[in-house]
C-alpha cells in the first residue's frame, strides 16, 4: 500500500490546527471546573456571546481589531465575573447536578440573547487574521489554522505558567485541591471563584474570537462546544495537559476520519473515541482519579 | 255611523300601506344574500429561530401578494385572509400551528415551513382533503405527486436545481470536472444520487463528493480533498452560508481554480454579499428574478418596488409566488364553479399553462407535477454588490 506521506502530514496539520482550537476552549472548561467543581456545559455558547461582542465592536461600532479584541475579551471577563456572582455563587452548597442545571440554563439564555440582539442569521467576522497560505514543504496549511493554533499553544503556555507562578494561580490551585484548608489558609474562596469564571471567560472569547473568523459566526456556533466536552472528559476534567493532549487528539481523530472515511463519520468517530475512555479511563487520561456520578 | 265608516277605512288603509310598505322598502334597498367567506391561508412560518431569515421575507411576501389581491377584489369577492403562527423551525411547533390555525378557521391553503414538517403533516392533509399546502421545502421526496397529492413545491427539487446547474456547466465547459460539497443533514444530501446520474447522462466528470457535518467550523482537510480533485467547478449544497466563504477563501489562497456554486437557499444577494470579496465569480442556480431586476417585462416586481422601496430577499419572492400560486389555484376552482377541496385546487394547479407571473420568474409558467423545473444562474458581482444573469432561463421539461 503506497500512502502519500506529504498528504498525511498536510491532513495532520489541519487536525492540529483544529485540535488546538479545542484545546484552548476545554482550558477554559477546565479552569472553571478545577477552581469551582462546576461542570460548565454552557463553554460553547460562551465562546459565541464573545464572538458576538467582538462583532458587535468591530462590525457594527466599527472599531479597530486591536481596540476591539481586548474589549470584547474584557467585557466577556465582566459576563464571566456576572455568571458566577449572580448564578454560580448561589449555589455553593447544592448537590454538583444543581449547578450543572444552571449552566444548562445559561447556554440556552445565551443562544435566545444572541438570536433577540443579533438574529439566528449567519454573519462573518471582519478578516483580521494574516490570509497568506502558509506552506510547510509541500504541505498547506490553512493560514487561519495555523495562526489560530500558535494563539492557543500561546494562552495555553501562559495559563501553565499562570498557575505555576502566580500568587492567584496558586489559591486557584489551592483551592481545586482543598476548599476547607485553603479558607484555613486565609486564601478569599469566592473571590478565587470569581476569578476563575473571569479568566475562562476571556479564554473562551479569545477561542470564540478565532473560531468565529474561520467559520462565521451564528446562534448555532455553541455545537463547538460538544467536541470540547469529549476533548475535556478524554483528557480529564481538571487537568490543563489533559485539556491539551485531548484537544489535539480529537483535532487529529476528527481530520483524518473527515479525509479517509467522509464527513459523515467525524462525529462518530469523536464520540466513539468518548465511549472508548470511558469504559477504559472514566476519570479521563490525566484526570484525578475520581467519580463523581450525577 | 259615519266615524264606524271611516274608522274601517283608516283601518284598511293602514294595513294596505303595512302590506305594501315591506315591499316598497325591498324595492329601495338591495336583496339580502349570505355574507361572503373568507378563504384561509394558514402558514407555519419560522419568524424566529435558525431560519428565520428566509422566515420573515416569506411572510413579507405572502403579505404583500394578498393585499394586491384583496385590493384587487380578491377571489370572485372573496378575500384571503393570512393567519400565520410563529413556528421557531421547529417540526412541533409548526404541528401544534397546524392543529391550532385549522381547528379555528376553515383553511383552504396553507405553507409549511419545512421538509421535516410537510412529510409529517401529509396523513393530516389527505385526511382534511381540503387544504392545498405548498412551503419552503425543495426536497426531492415531495416532488412525488402520488405520494404528496394536496402539495406543490414553487421551483425545481433540490435534485433539478442541481441538474440545471449541470446543464450549464455541460452547455459552458463540456466534459468538464465537477465535485459536490454537501452537508451531512437530509436536506444536503437530497441530490446527490441524481447528480450521479445527471453528471453521467451529461458526459460531466464527478470527480470528488465531500461530505461535511452540518456545524463544521474548520474545513481545512475538505479543503485539502477539494485540491486534490481539482474540479473545475465545485457545487455546494445543504447550506446557507458557512461554511461556503472558508472553502472560497482556502481554495482562492490555495490558487484552485474551480468555480463555485450553490443552490437556492444560499442565492440570497445579502446572503451571497456577505461571504466577503472572495465570493466575486460565485454562481447559483435561481428559480426567481432578483428584486432589483429590470430586465424586461416585470410590472410584479414593479409593484413590490414600489410597495417596499429596499431590497426584499429571495425568501421574500418565493413567499410572494407561494401565496400567488395558491391563490391562482383557489381561482380557478371557484371559476369553475366547483368546491374548495384540496383535490380541486390541486387540479386546477395542474392546469395551469403559460401562466404569467409578472415577472417574478422570467418565463411563463407551467405546472406538470409537484415542482416547477425552471432556473436561471446566476452570477456573483461583488463590485456592483449584485447577482447578475449569467445564463438564459434553463428548463428541465
Amino acid at each position: 500500500m503506497n500512502i502519500d506521506w506529504w498528504l498525511l502530514f498536510e491532513i495532520s496539520l489541519a487536525g492540529l490546527g483544529t485540535g488546538g482550537l479545542y484545546a484552548l476552549t476545554g482550558l477554559a472548561f477546565v479552569m472553571i471546573y478545577k477552581a469551582t467543581r462546576v461542570v460548565n456545559i454552557a463553554i460553547g455558547e460562551m465562546l459565541m456571546i464573545s464572538a458576538y461582542i467582538f462583532f458587535a465592536f468591530s462590525a457594527g461600532m466599527g472599531l479597530p481589531v486591536w481596540l476591539a479584541i481586548p474589549g470584547a475579551l474584557l467585557v466577556s471577563g465582566a459576563f464571566g465575573a456576572l455568571v458566577e456572582r449572580t448564578m454560580i455563587r448561589p449555589m455553593l452548597g447544592e448537590s454538583p447536578i444543581s449547578s450543572f442545571m444552571v449552566t444548562v440554563g445559561l447556554s440556552s439564555i445565551l443562544v435566545g440573547l444572541v438570536e433577540l440582539i443579533w438574529t439566528a442569521d449567519q454573519q462573518r467576522l471582519p478578516e483580521f487574521l494574516p490570509s497568506k497560505p502558509i506552506e510547510i514543504g509541500e504541505a498547506f496549511v490553512s493560514p487561519k489554522i495555523f495562526y489560530g493554533f500558535w494563539i492557543a499553544v500561546l494562552l495555553i503556555v501562559v495559563v501553565l505558567l499562570v498557575f505555576r507562578f502566580w500568587r492567584g494561580g496558586v489559591a486557584l490551585r489551592a483551592t481545586a485541591s482543598d476548599q476547607a484548608a485553603a479558607y484555613s489558609m486565609g486564601i478569599n474562596v469566592p473571590r478565587v471563584f470569581s476569578l476563575a469564571w473571569v479568566a475562562a471567560a476571556m479564554i473562551a472569547g479569545v477561542a470564540g474570537i478565532v473560531v468565529g473568523s474561520i467559520g462565521g459566526i451564528s446562534s448555532a456556533m455553541g455545537v463547538f462546544g460538544l467536541s470540547v466536552l469529549v476533548v475535556v472528559i478524554f483528557g480529564g476534567l481538571d487537568s490543563v495537559l489533559g485539556a491539551l493532549v485531548g484537544g489535539i487528539l480529537v483535532g487529529l481523530v476528527e481530520a483524518l476520519t473527515g479525509f479517509y472515511l467522509g464527513g459523515e463519520y467525524k462525529i462518530l468517530a469523536t464520540f466513539s473515541l468518548l465511549v472508548l475512555i470511558l469504559m477504559v479511563r472514566p476519570y479521563g487520561l490525566f484526570g484525578t482519579h475520581e467519580i463523581e456520578r450525577l | 255611523m259615519k266615524s264606524f265608516r271611516r274608522t274601517i277605512c283608516l283601518a284598511t288603509l293602514a294595513a294596505a300601506a303595512l302590506a305594501i310598505a315591506p315591499a316598497a322598502l325591498a324595492q329601495k334597498t338591495p336583496p339580502k344574500t349570505a355574507p361572503q367567506e373568507d378563504i384561509v391561508l394558514g402558514g407555519s412560518i419560522p419568524l424566529t429561530g435558525v431560519f428565520a431569515f428566509a422566515g420573515i421575507g416569506i411572510d413579507q411576501g405572502i403579505k404583500d401578494y394578498l393585499t394586491i389581491l384583496n385590493e384587487g377584489g380578491g377571489i370572485k369577492g372573496r378575500k384571503v385572509r393570512y393567519v400565520p403562527e410563529d413556528t421557531g423551525y421547529k417540526v412541533d411547533q409548526s404541528m401544534a400551528a397546524f392543529k391550532k390555525i385549522t381547528s379555528q378557521n376553515k383553511v383552504s391553503l396553507y405553507y409549511a415551513d419545512s421538509t421535516a414538517f410537510v412529510k409529517t403533516v401529509n396523513p393530516e392533509l389527505e385526511r382534511n382533503q381540503n387544504i392545498l399546502m405548498t412551503g419552503a421545502s425543495f426536497a426531492k421526496e415531495i416532488s412525488d405527486a402520488q405520494k404528496y397529492p394536496l402539495q406543490f413545491m414553487v421551483g425545481p427539487n433540490y435534485s433539478e436545481m442541481v441538474g440545471i446547474l449541470l446543464q450549464y456547466i455541460a452547455k459552458t465547459k463540456p466534459g468538464a470536472k465537477v465535485a459536490l460539497v454537501y452537508s451531512d443533514t437530509e436536506f444536503g444530501r437530497d441530490p446527490v444520487d441524481a447528480a450521479r446520474t445527471e453528471a453521467k447522462k451529461l458526459g460531466l466528470n464527478l470527480v470528488s463528493e465531500i461530505v461535511t457535518p452540518p456545524s463544521s467550523v474548520d474545513v481545512s482537510a475538505e479543503v485539502i480533498k477539494l485540491r486534490r480533485a481539482d474540479p473545475d467547478y465545485t457545487i455546494f449544497h445543504g447550506y446557507v452560508s458557512a461554511p461556503i466563504p472558508e472553502f472560497i477563501n482556502q481554495a482562492k489562497a490555495l490558487n484552485l481554480k474551480t468555480a463555485f456554486m450553490g443552490t437556492f437557499w444560499s442565492m440570497d444577494n445579502s446572503t451571497v454579499m456577505r461571504m466577503g470579496a472572495n465570493v466575486d465569480g460565485f454562481l447559483g442556480v435561481m428559480p426567481y428574478r432578483y428584486y432589483y431586476d429590470t430586465e424586461g417585462k416585470a410590472p410584479m416586481l414593479e409593484r413590490i418596488r414600489k410597495m417596499r422601496p429596499e431590497y426584499q430577499s429571495t425568501g421574500y419572492m418565493q413567499g410572494f409566488l407561494s401565496a400567488m400560486l395558491l391563490t391562482e389555484a383557489a381561482k380557478r376552482t371557484l371559476d369553475a364553479g366547483n368546491e374548495l377541496t384540496g383535490k380541486n385546487m390541486k387540479t386546477a394547479l395542474s392546469s395551469i399553462r403559460n401562466f404569467d407571473t409578472g415577472g417574478v420568474i422570467g418565463v411563463p409558467l407551467s405546472i406538470k407535477g409537484n415542482s416547477i423545473p425552471v432556473g436561471r444562474i446566476y452570477r456573483a458581482d461583488f463590485k456592483q454588490q449584485k447577482m447578475v444573469p449569467a445564463s438564459e432561463w434553463i428548463s428541465l421539461q
